[in-house]
C-alpha cells in the first residue's frame, strides 16, 4: 500500500489535535469552574476532533515516524508514563484490598521491563503512529459519535446531580475523564508502536473504572473494581502478547506484524494472546459481567463505553491483527468464538426485562458478531465488520441515551415500566423505536452488515447455524420492546414532550445520522472499502446505482430504501386518516368500565386486564444459561490459546 | 428497468389474487375433509372487501401502522422475489412485515392480543433461522444467493437438498398459521387467547393483515417452487403438493403449545437443515 508522504506540519498539527488536544481539555475541565466554562470546553473539544477527523480522511493512508533528535522525547515519556499508570491501577487495588488487581498490575510492570530490557537502545525506528481507513473509520466515530454523548451529557449530568442532591457538583471530574477517554481512543487507534498502544490501552482500562465508580456506591465501586481487574486481564495478555512479539521480531511495531503475512512460530502464540486482550475490552464470554455491571453508572457513560469506546478497543485490535492470522487454525477458532458470543449473548438477552441489560447483552453480541467477522477474514467478512463497528456504534449511542432519557423521567429502567410510553414522551419513544428499527431492519446500515456477515459465514456450518439462531433471538427482544412503547392507553393528540434542548439536538442528530449513513452505505463503501483495508483484501462488492453487488449476492441499498420510505410515507398517511378513526378499548372478554383495562367481571367484581411480556426465564434466564455458556467460552479460549501454541 | 417495473406490477396485482384463490381453496378442502361442503372459491375476496368497507375501529392508531408496514413489507418481498434478487434480502424484508404485525398487535394492551403478539415471536423465533438456513443450503448448492442463478440451475435443487426442503415444509406450517403452530392467532376460532395476535384488529386494517398474509403464502410457495426449477410444471406441482399436504396435516393434528414448537422445530428441523448442509458441503 502506498503510503501518502505525510505533511511535516499537518500531521503533527492533527496528531496534536486528535490526541494530546482532549488530554489538555481533560485537564482544563477539570479546573473549570463554572458550567458555563465546562460547556465551552466540550463543545470546543467536540468542534476539533470533528474538524481533525474530516482533515484526516484526506491524509489516509499514512504513517508517522518520530524524529529521535525532537525537542521532546515522547518514546521515553511514554515508557515512563506506561510505569506511572501501572502503578496507578497497583495503588487503586492497594486502596480496595484487591489482591488480583496488586497481581496483574506486578505482572505487567514486570513484563514491561522485560521488553524494555529486551528492545536495546536506539532501535525505536519503526513509526509511532499509523493510520489506514479501518482508523479513519474508528476516528469519525470515536470523534462525532463520542462528542454527541459528551454534549448529551451536560444536561443529563446536571439532573443526576440534582437528584442524587450532592453538596458538591462532581460534574468538571465526570468530563474531565470523559473528554480524556476520547483522545485515549484516538492514540490508540492510531498507535503502531506497540508501547504507545499499550499506554492509551491502559488509559482506557483505568478511565472506565473511574468512570464506572463515579456515583460512589458501593455496588458502583465493586463493579467498577470487577471492570478494572478484568480489564487488567487483558492489560497482562497485551504485555505477553508484547513481549512474545519483542522477543520474535526484536520490534514493537503493530504494522510490520501484520503486514507480514500468515504469521507462524512464536508470533502465533502471540497473537492469540492479544486475542484475549481484544475479549476482555470487547467484553466476550466470560468477561461480560464487566460490562453488565457497568450500568450503574450514569448513562452517558454507558452510551460511551458500548459505543463509540472502550469495547470498541477489542473489536478494532482483532481486525488490526485478522491480517496476520489469516487462513490459520486461530483464525477459525475467532469465528467460532464470536459466533458463540453473538448467539449466547442474544439468548441472555431474550430473558431480561432490564432495558439496560438488553441494551448491554446486545452490544455484547453484537461485538460477537463483529469477531466472528474478523475470524472469517475473507474481505466480504471483514467489510461487513467494519459496516457493523460503524453502524452499532450510531444506533447503539441513540438507544442509550433514549433509555437514559427516558430512566430521567419515568424513574424506572424496566422495560415493563415503559408500556404505553408514547402517551407521555411521544418524540423519545419513537426515537427509541427508530433505533430499534435501525437495528433489525432492512435497508439500514446494520442489517446491510448482517446481510454481508451472513453471505460472508454461509461455507461456514459452525458460525452460520450460530449466526442464524442468534439473529432470531435477536429479532425477538428488539420487536417485543418496539411493541410495548407504542401500546395503550391512546395518546389522542400529539403533543412533544419537553426536553433541554441539548438532548435533542444529540438524539436528533444520532437519528439523522443513523439514517443518512444507511442511504450513504454505498457511497461510504466506494469511499472507504473499495481502497482495500489491508493489502491482500480485494474490495469485495460492486457498486452501480446504489446496489451492492457480486457474483453471489447482491442488497439494493437505495432501491429498497427508496421502497421502504414509499411505505413508510403510505403508512403515515394511513394512521394519519385513521386519527378520525373511532378509537375503541381493547378486548378483555368482559364488560368493559371507565378505567382503561378494567372490566366487570364474576360478581361485578371490577378485574384489572393485565399482561406482561414473555421473557422465558426457565430457558433464558441468566440463572439457568450464565454458568453454562461461561463454561464453553472458557473452553473455546482454551482451544484459541492451546491451538496456537 | 421498464421491464423490471413490468414483472413487480404484475406482481403485485397477481399474487394477491393467487394468493386469494388459494386461501379459498384450502377452505374448500378443509370443508370437504370435515364433511362439508364450504364455500365458493372466491370467499375469501368477499370477506376482504366487506372488511375493508367497514367503519374503522382501532384501540390505537399504531395498529394501523402496524397493519399498513406488513401488507408493504409483505408485498415487497414478493416483487423482490419476482424481480428474482437476493434470497436473504427478500426473506429480510419478509421479516420485516411479521415485526410490525407483532408490534400493531403489542400496541393494544388486550391481554389476548399481547399473549398472541408474544407467541408470534415465538413462532418467528422458531421459523426464521430454517429460513435462513434453507436460502444457505441453496446457495452452497448453487453457488450464489440470487433468485436469477437458482432459477437457471440445471438440475431439480430437491434431488440435493431433500431434508432443507423437509424444514421448509415445518417453516411453511408455522408461517400458514396451521395446526400444530397455529399458536398466535388460534384460526380455529374462540379458543384460549381468542383470536391472539389479530384479536383487535378489525374493518380494513384486518383486511390489510389478510391480503399480506395472502401475499406471505405466495412468497412462501414460490420458495418452494425454487426447488424443481428445471420446469414449469415441477414448479406448481412441488408447490400445490406441499400445499395439500399442509392442508391435510392441520386437519389431522391438534394445536400445540409453544414449548413443544420450540422444542420440535429446533432440534428437528435444525438438524434436518445441518444434515443436509453437511452435505452438500462434503460433496
Amino acid at each position: 500500500m502506498e503510503l501518502s508522504a505525510s505533511d511535516p506540519i499537518l500531521m503533527p498539527a492533527l496528531l496534536f489535535t486528535l490526541i494530546l488536544f482532549p488530554f489538555l481539555a481533560a485537564f482544563g475541565a477539570y479546573l473549570a469552574v463554572s458550567d458555563r466554562l465546562l460547556k465551552v470546553i466540550i463543545v470546543v473539544t467536540g468542534v476539533a476532533l470533528v474538524t481533525a477527523s474530516l482533515v484526516l480522511s484526506a491524509q489516509v493512508p499514512f504513517s508517522f515516524a518520530l524524529s529521535p533528535d525532537g525537542p521532546i522525547a515522547f518514546r521515553a515519556v511514554i515508557e515512563v508514563a506506561d510505569f506511572a499508570l501501572l502503578s496507578l491501577i497497583f495503588y487503586f487495588g492497594w486502596k480496595h484490598r484487591h489482591p488480583t488487581i496488586m497481581a496483574l498490575a506486578a505482572l505487567q510492570g514486570v513484563l514491561l521491563l522485560y521488553v524494555q530490557f529486551l528492545l536495546s537502545e536506539g532501535q525505536a525506528h519503526w513509526p509511532v503512529f499509523y493510520g489506514d481507513n479501518l482508523a479513519l473509520i474508528m476516528i469519525f466515530i470515536i470523534s462525532v459519535v463520542g462528542s454527541i454523548i459528551c454534549f448529551q451529557a451536560l444536561d443529563y449530568m446536571k439532573a443526576h446531580e440534582q437528584h442524587q442532591g450532592l453538596d458538591r457538583s462532581r460534574r468538571s471530574r465526570f468530563f474531565s475523564i470523559m473528554v480524556l477517554f476520547l483522545g485515549a481512543m484516538n492514540g490508540l487507534v492510531l498507535a503502531n508502536d506497540m508501547a504507545f498502544f499499550y499506554f492509551f490501552f491502559e488509559v482506557t482500562t483505568l478511565c472506565s473504572f473511574l468512570l464506572i465508580a463515579h456515583d460512589r456506591t458501593p455496588v458502583a465501586v465493586s463493579n467498577a473494581l470487577r471492570a478494572l481487574w478484568m480489564n487488567c486481564l487483558g492489560g497482562a495478555a497485551f504485555t505477553v502478547a508484547m513481549t512474545g512479539v519483542a522477543l520474535h521480531v526484536n520490534s514493537l511495531d503493530l504494522s510490520r506484524l501484520t503486514s507480514a503475512g500468515p504469521a507462524d512460530g512464536v508470533l502465533l502464540p502471540a497473537l492469540a494472546f492479544l486475542g484475549l486482550a481484544a475479549f476482555t475490552k470487547a467484553a466476550q464470554f466470560p468477561f461480560q459481567s464487566w460490562l453488565l455491571g457497568a450500568m450503574v453508572a450514569p448513562t452517558p457513560v454507558s452510551a460511551l463505553l458500548h459505543s463509540s469506546t472502550m469495547v470498541k478497543v477489542g473489536v478494532y485490535l482483532v481486525f488490526r491483527m485478522a491480517p496476520a492470522i489469516r487462513g490459520t487454525f486461530l483464525s477459525h477458532c475467532l469465528a467460532v468464538f464470536g459466533g458463540f458470543g453473538f448467539l449466547a449473548a442474544a439468548a441472555l438477552a431474550v430473558g431480561q426485562s432490564n432495558g439496560k441489560k438488553v441494551l448491554a447483552y446486545s452490544t455484547i453480541s453484537n461485538l460477537g458478531l463483529m469477531i466472528a467477522c474478523a475470524g472469517l477474514n475473507t474481505s466480504a467478512a471483514l467489510t461487513a465488520g467494519v459496516l457493523l463497528i460503524l453502524f452499532h456504534a450510531v444506533n447503539k449511542a441513540l438507544l442509550f441515551l433514549c433509555v437514559g432519557t427516558i430512566e430521567q423521567r419515568i424513574a424506572s429502567r424496566d422495560i415493563e415500566d415503559m408500556r404505553g410510553l408514547y402517551t407521555i414522551m411521544p418524540v423519545t419513544a419513537l426515537m427509541t423505536v427508530f433505533g430499534v428499527i435501525m437495528m433489525i431492519m432492512p435497508p439500514f446500515g446494520l442489517m446491510l452488515g448482517k446481510w454481508m456477515a451472513m453471505e460472508a459465514a454461509a461455507t461456514n456450518l459452525f458460525v452460520i447455524v450460530m449466526v442464524t439462531l442468534g439473529s432470531a433471538l435477536t429479532v425477538m427482544y428488539w420487536a417485543r420492546w418496539a411493541g410495548i412503547l407504542m401500546s395503550d392507553p391512546f395518546a389522542g393528540r400529539f403533543t412533544p414532550e419537553r426536553q433541554p434542548w441539548p438532548t435533542w439536538t444529540a438524539l436528533g442528530c444520532l437519528c439523522l445520522g443513523g439514517g443518512i449513513l444507511s442511504v450513504a452505505a454505498p457511497w461510504l463503501y466506494s469511499l472507504w472499502f473499495t481502497r482495500a483495508l489491508s493489502p491482500g483484501y480485494e474490495p469485495p462488492y460492486g457498486v452501480h446505482g446504489g446496489i451492492l453487488e457480486n457474483a453471489v449476492g447482491a442488497f439494493a441499498v437505495w432501491p429498497l430504501a427508496g421502497v421502504a420510505a414509499v411505505g413508510f410515507v403510505l403508512a403515515v398517511v394511513a394512521v394519519y386518516r385513521a386519527g378520525g378513526a373511532r378509537i375503541v378499548k381493547p378486548y378483555v372478554s368482559g364488560l368493559q368500565t371507565d378505567t382503561p383495562g378494567v372490566f366487570t367481571g364474576p360478581l361485578n367484581q371490577p378485574v384489572q386486564a393485565r399482561a406482561s411480556n414473555y421473557y422465558l426465564s426457565s430457558l433464558f434466564g441468566e440463572s439457568r444459561l450464565t454458568v453454562w455458556f461461561n463454561l464453553a467460552a472458557v473452553a473455546l479460549l482454551g482451544l484459541i490459546l492451546g491451538g496456537a501454541l | 428497468m421498464n421491464e423490471g417495473l413490468l414483472v413487480a406490477g404484475f406482481a403485485l396485482v397477481g399474487a394477491p389474487l393467487l394468493g386469494g384463490l388459494i386461501t379459498g381453496a384450502d377452505r374448500i378442502i378443509t370443508a370437504r375433509l370435515q364433511a362439508r361442503i364450504g364455500p365458493p372459491l372466491i370467499q375469501p375476496f368477499y370477506d376482504v372487501a366487506k372488511l375493508l368497507g367497514k367503519e374503522q375501529i382501532a384501540v390505537n392508531v399504531w395498529q394501523v401502522f402496524g397493519a399498513c408496514a406488513y401488507l408493504m413489507a409483505s408485498a415487497i418481498a414478493v416483487v423482490l422475489l419476482a424481480l428474482r434478487t437476493d434470497l436473504l434480502v427478500i426473506l429480510f424484508t419478509q421479516a420485516v412485515g411479521s415485526v410490525f404485525l407483532v408490534v400493531g398487535a403489542l400496541a393494544s394492551a388486550s391481554p389476548y392480543s399481547q399473549v398472541g403478539a408474544h407467541r408470534e415471536l415465538l413462532q418467528v423465533l422458531c421459523y426464521e433461522p430454517l429460513l435462513i438456513l434453507v436460502a444457505v443450503g441453496v446457495y452452497l448448492h448453487v453457488g450464489s444467493f440470487k433468485v436469477s442463478d437458482i432459477l437457471a440451475w440445471q438440475t431439480p435443487l430437491l434431488s440435493k437438498l431433500p431434508f432443507l426442503f423437509l424444514a421448509l415444509g415445518c417453516v411453511l406450517t408455522i408461517k400458514l398459521r396451521k395446526s400444530p403452530f397455529d399458536l398466535s392467532t388460534s384460526h380455529h376460532g374462540h379458543q384460549e387467547i381468542v383470536k391472539g395476535l389479530l384479536t383487535d384488529y378489525s374493518g380494513p386494517i384486518l383486511a390489510f393483515a389478510e391480503i399480506g398474509h395472502w401475499l406471505e403464502t405466495v412468497l412462501l410457495l414460490g420458495l418452494c417452487a425454487l426447488f424443481w426449477t428445471t420446469h414449469w410444471l415441477g414448479m406448481i406441482l412441488l408447490a400445490g403438493a406441499t400445499f395439500a399436504l399442509q392442508i391435510l396435516i392441520d386437519n389431522v393434528s391438534s394445536r400445540m403449545n409453544w414449548r413443544w414448537m420450540l422444542g420440535y422445530v429446533w432440534a428437528v428441523g435444525l438438524s434436518l437443515s445441518v444434515v443436509n448442509l453437511v452435505w452438500v458441503q462434503a460433496r
